[in-house]
């Protein structure tokens, strides 16, 4: 019964951690996302701009430093990915003629490299006069921002999470095991070798850690396929996507990081003389 | 029940006969300038006692002056703050807390608290030391039932010690302790919970135990019991030793 009590409560905490663990991973890999796309800089091109005008520009765009590639977008590929942008179809569809430019696509390394890029686009005479790029230097500089804060803060509330559920199921455990103390003291009185003692008591606790991962993993299947894709839907600007693939890597480090840390504490747990 | 004297009979059979009998010269105790105590308050001081091979000798003194942490440090469970410690040809004091289990494998103790399983039958509780100190040991169960027996307990063998009387319960423990036939048997208060003729009982297989040459160091505070059954004793916290009269 005892045994039971504890491999729910571990469960419990388990079940915290893995969705916590869900939730940064669903988050960690939105805001890579969005680096990603913020990482990829547009220079729009003015509909006169000669052949040479352009290929000086790309020339100029690459040899700077922070910049990955620079490739060209024409007029008819970029209304082909407006087609497939749910946020553009609407408008690509409606339009007889083609209202998106042609473009300089520039991967930066990183976001905070947009601001010069920008600067040199709107230096540039073969560059779009009213939008050059696809965001201005202080929106950029914003953007880095926002995006290396809000990383920081998923991996910190994630991880806080997780330290917090590992120390309460080996709290738990523990007092599990100083439950046992009077057993423990008589077993070593009558003789018993340190590892036989030992090995119950790891049998204990890496039982205890699957059954609670057993108890976390379905949780955590039930947010994953039913919490998640409404979440999801409600609150698009989150990005979430799919969880699925996530949850079998989850729900196996769960089972893993639990097995071995409880597995580890009541290895090292401390017997009577 | 058979007698005491029929009991006793039969176990002279097996105690000098088992696999692991008293062959060999059993244990002696020896303490040389012995601190003990709890934290930095020292119970017992430069305490020098000297046991030879086959003894038996009382520890005798009021309560709190310390028999019970004299037999816990030759028992290993408690360390000395200073001073060396040999029993039975174990140097205690130098042992680490993952060795003790070498001398509770030849060293008998009977607990003043009995320390049994609550969870294991009176037999179980008696085979476990059994297993421990002779995992090779074919059938370990017929040992525990003769100590059983020896005891008094053989209608009680399937009981679980919650469901024994206080007395009962110290008779576990005695066979628990000499199942194996330790060269050394440590004894604290083993007669407090027994009424008068089941602690005569107790100690008839204690001098039996003694003459198949068991050291035995058994604390008391029952002079009757020392009148009855003379030996050596050692009074605390003196540490004054008398020879039997």
């Amino acid at each position: 019964m005892a045994w039971v009590a504890t491999a729910l409560a571990v469960g419990a905490v388990l079940t915290v951690a893995a969705n916590t663990e869900l939730f940064l991973v669903l988050g960690e890999r939105s805001l890579n996302q969005q680096l990603r796309s913020a990482s990829e800089f547009q220079v729009y091109l003015a509909d006169d701009a000669s052949k040479s005008q352009v290929q000086g520009l790309e020339q100029e765009l690459s040899s700077q430093t922070g910049v990955k590639s620079v490739t060209y977008r024409s007029k008819q590929e970029a209304l082909a990915l407006a087609r497939q942008d749910p946020s553009l179809a609407k408008m690509a569809q409606s339009t007889n003629s083609n209202p998106f430019p042609a473009s300089l696509v520039v991967n930066l390394r990183s976001p905070s490299v947009a601001p010069h890029i920008s600067r040199l686009a709107a230096a540039s005479k073969a560059t779009d006069r009213n939008v050059p790029a696809s965001y201005t230097p202080s929106q950029a500089n914003r953007l880095s921002a926002f995006l290396s804060l809000a990383r920081a803060v998923v991996v910190g509330i994630g991880v806080a999470g997780i330290l917090l559920a590992s120390l309460i199921a080996l709290v738990l455990l523990r007092s599990e095991i100083r439950s046992r103390r009077a057993e423990l003291r008589i077993l070593t009185l009558v003789g018993t070798p340190r590892f036989i003692i030992r090995l119950p008591l790891l049998a204990e606790a890496c039982s205890v850690a699957i059954a609670g991962s057993i108890v976390a993993a379905l949780v955590l299947a039930y947010v994953g396929s039913r919490v998640v894709p409404p979440v999801d839907n409600y609150l698009p600007f989150l990005q979430l996507g799919n969880a699925a693939t996530s949850l079998s890597v989850i729900s196996l480090a769960t089972l893993a990081t639990s097995v071995v840390a409880l597995g580890l504490c009541s290895v090292f747990v401390r017997l009577p003389r | 029940m058979p007698d005491i004297a029929a009991r006793l009979q039969r176990a002279k059979d097996w105690l000098p006969g088992g696999p692991f009998g008293v062959a060999g010269p059993p244990g002696a105790i020896q303490l040389r300038d012995v601190t003990a105590g709890y934290g930095d308050d020292p119970v017992l001081t430069h305490l020098n006692l000297e046991l030879d091979r086959g003894e038996f000798a009382y520890l005798v003194g009021p309560s709190g002056v310390g028999k019970s942490t004299l037999l816990r440090i030759l028992f290993g469970t408690l360390r000395p703050l200073s001073g060396e410690i040999a029993v039975d040809g174990i140097s205690v004091h130098l042992l680490k807390s993952w060795q003790t289990a070498r001398i509770r494998r030849r060293v008998g103790c009977v607990f003043q608290a009995y320390e049994l399983l609550g969870h294991l039958s009176a037999l179980d509780n008696v085979v476990l030391p059994l297993r421990m100190a002779h995992p090779k040991l074919r059938n370990p169960e017929a040992y525990a039932t003769d100590a059983l027996e020896l005891v008094g307990l053989q209608d009680k063998t399937d009981v679980l010690p919650g469901h024994l009387s206080g007395g009962e319960q110290q008779r576990v423990a005695v066979a628990r302790a000499i199942a194996h036939q330790p060269r050394v048997l440590l004894a604290d208060e083993p007669t407090g919970n027994l009424d008068s003729d089941t602690s005569g009982e107790i100690m008839e297989i204690f001098k039996l135990l003694n003459q198949l040459g068991s050291t035995i160091l058994m604390a008391t505070h029952d002079e009757i019991m020392l009148s009855r059954y003379p030996a050596r004793t050692v009074r605390l916290p003196q540490m004054v030793l008398e020879e039997a009269s």
